[in-house]
């Protein structure tokens, strides 16, 4: 059985002295009482805290935290509600039933992944009307991460989906760190003060966490970057949109400012959506209304109406440059009367895309900084390398006409 | 190193033309002005290699500062251009002084490259590799400090040039930003490393220098090591009592 990634430990064989083994035992004993005392009284504490209304009885059988399986591609598929943390959670007022809809039969059958447009029996406090995220999911279907009028050049496995992103991972135990779970910021002491009036304990946390949830980034920058790059530095998964990999956002300084957690370092979506920009509506960047079209990149780059303050003297001729390295496509032309024979699947709409976006000048940039890097390179490996063997014969000569005169000044 | 400095401090044997217990002779090799330019130099290119480097450590290197990382790349920030401005204008002072300072005129004078430098070379190489047994005689400056002295005017000129463009980006082509950025590093790998290889080993690492040569702080040698390291610029004093005046410091004690 494997409860949790503890199990997968090696505990190392301890060997005692048989005067010691006695003492041993009777402390280790004394421990497992102390724990297990320990975990009776945390169980009496904790066992008063509000849990899910489970009017469908789900959770006859989803409270069992071994509830679940293996699936055909290996991945553990964990079935198991833990009902304090659901209730906890945003959807927590809202039955089993509402978003996985077409399970009457037990064993479930023909179960249909949960769609994010479904309405809901819970009212929306603002219109009083039922509540729904349709309006967000059409946006999106039109983004560039959407399916629009369909999916033109296949694939639609590599579309992310709403929870692609929007991970609850309150609902899997495992990845569950902490009470709040990632929010270590939210403060007990605001809370204690609504809970001062609000007297729903859990309404109340589920109010307060909803709000300050959308008061700061959900994410810091790194997160995003990982998020992001999940799938845009999947090189087979970009080849085959026509797309390049990200690979060069870690080549530049932005970079640099994430790794030392600079509060104002930028990520993707700093430029891809400033602000002004939802998420959802996303556009490829040769679109007038993308923050990274040539024409608006001033605006982006100088951040105005952001709190962040990044290039503000930015002028045309600095924003319309490249800001990721340059990455496949220019490689692509660039190396192109070299190199033609390349018969990667997908690359045939990646050349195409290459062809229409890369002007010359850019692969002219590119080679220059190229060579650049090359004569570098070669006058860094042979100036050192001729440093180094002039100072190791230096070293050696030197030392060898030392005994010399030592030999000499002993006789 | 032992003998040398008992024969220089006290002659048992006097020297031919010499005077019973003549005070022991300094040459010097760096004036005042030259060592404190020396001095700042040091300084400005440590710190900027220290807060330069940072950027490329790993992702995770100063994760355990939590939130102090900021304040920590901050001050890299701040630091690095300090320093930088510190080195520009050290280098700015250095051209004055080579221009309109007579010992600068001199200095300028004697790093020029000439015929013996090329020759010098090629004997030092014989005389490394065991096929000569003397090495040649050096002037004031062999064809190592020269060598050494020219890298590092490109150097600074290169990287002062691409950080004053990399400071003041917004206004530039992000073009020659990306050229500059690449020039910045590039020189930064080559100078940091040719300095340890080069210049650490000449003052440090070397037999007769380790752990250190002094002559950074006091900006003179003893005659016994100007007569092993620099006869040709030993004759040359010796023969001109106008060049006695200049380098020639008798008595002084060698930690002064």
């Amino acid at each position: 059985m494997r409860l949790s990634r503890g199990d997968d430990m090696v505990y190392p064989d301890f060997q005692f002295h048989s005067a010691t083994r006695g003492m041993v035992a009777v402390f280790l004993k004394l421990i497992f009482l102390a724990v297990f005392g320990l975990l009776f009284l945390a169980g009496i504490v904790f066992a008063q805290t509000e849990a899910a209304p489970d009017e469908e009885n789900c959770l006859i059988c989803h409270r069992y935290p071994v509830l679940g399986r293996y699936d055909e591609n290996g991945n553990r598929r964990v079935y198991y509600i833990n009902d304090q943390l659901y209730a906890n959670s945003v959807h927590g007022k809202l039955r089993c039933k509402s978003c996985h809809v077409d399970l009457d039969k037990i064993p479930h059958e023909n179960v249909k992944k949960v769609d994010c447009s479904t309405q809901c029996h819970i009212k929306d406090p603002s219109s009083n009307r039922e509540f729904s995220h349709k309006n967000m999911v059409q946006k999106y279907q039109h983004s560039v991460h959407g399916m629009g009028a369909g999916e033109p050049n296949g694939f639609p496995e590599d579309r992310p989906t709403c929870t692609y992103c929007h991970g609850n991972e309150t609902y899997n135990p495992y990845a569950y760190a902490g009470f709040w779970g990632k929010s270590e910021e939210l403060s007990r002491e605001t809370l204690a003060r609504c809970q001062g009036c609000h007297t729903d304990k859990t309404w109340t946390k589920k109010i307060y966490a909803h709000f300050t949830h959308r008061m700061r980034r959900r994410r810091n920058q790194d997160e995003i970057i990982k998020l992001c790059t999940s799938c845009h530095e999947d090189e087979k998964k970009m080849e085959r949109h026509g797309l390049e990999a990200v690979s060069t956002f870690k080549d530049t300084f932005h970079w640099t400012l994430v790794k030392y957690d600079v509060q104002n370092a930028p990520d993707c979506i700093t430029c891809h959506i400033p602000v002004g920009y939802t998420t959802h509506e996303i556009q490829p960047r040769t679109d007038p209304v993308s923050p990274v079209y040539k024409e608006n990149r001033i605006k982006t780059c100088s951040n105005q109406g952001g709190i962040q303050t990044c290039h503000p003297a930015a002028t045309m001729k600095f924003a319309e440059g490249r800001v990721h390295a340059y990455g496949t496509k220019v490689q692509l032309l660039a190396d192109e009367d070299v190199a033609t024979a390349k018969t990667r699947e997908g690359e045939p709409l990646l050349m195409a895309r290459a062809r229409e976006e890369i002007s010359a000048e850019e692969v002219f940039h590119y080679k220059v900084l190229s060579w650049i890097s090359l004569i570098y390179k070669i006058l860094i490996a042979g100036v050192i390398g001729f440093m180094s063997v002039h100072q190791l014969l230096d070293f050696r000569r030197t030392r060898k006409k030392n005994k010399k005169e030592a030999n000499h000044g002993g006789k | 190193m032992a003998e040398n400095e008992i024969s220089s401090d006290i002659p048992a044997v006097p020297e031919e033309t010499e005077p019973l217990n003549p005070p022991p002779r300094y040459f010097v090799r760096l004036n005042p002005s030259e060592k404190v330019q020396h001095m700042l130099f040091v300084i400005s290119f440590f710190m900027l290699a220290l807060t330069g480097l940072m950027l490329w450590l790993p992702e995770r290197t100063f994760h355990f500062l939590g939130s102090t990382q900021e304040s920590v790349f901050f001050f890299r920030s701040l630091l690095h251009r300090i320093f930088g401005t510190v080195m520009m204008l050290v280098c700015a002072y250095h051209v004055y002084y080579l221009i309109f300072r007579p010992a600068g005129r001199r200095w300028l004078r004697d790093m020029m490259v000439r015929k013996k430098d090329i020759t010098d070379f090629f004997y030092n190489m014989l005389y490394l590799v065991g096929i000569r047994d003397e090495p040649p005689e050096f002037d004031r400056f062999s064809y190592k400090h020269k060598m050494e002295y020219g890298a590092l005017i490109a150097g600074t000129t290169l990287m002062s040039v691409t950080g004053l463009i990399l400071w003041s980006e917004s206004y530039w082509d992000k073009f020659l930003i990306d050229v500059s950025a690449l020039i910045h590093g590039m020189e930064a790998i080559l100078a940091c490393l040719a300095v340890m290889v080069w210049h650490l080993y000449e003052v440090h690492l070397r037999p007769h220098k380790f752990p250190i040569d002094n002559m950074w702080l006091t900006g003179i040698i003893d005659e016994a090591e100007m007569k092993e390291e620099y006869p040709f610029h030993y004759k040359k004093i010796m023969s001109d009592p106008e060049l006695q005046k200049i380098y020639v410091r008798e008595g002084l004690k060698q930690d002064g």
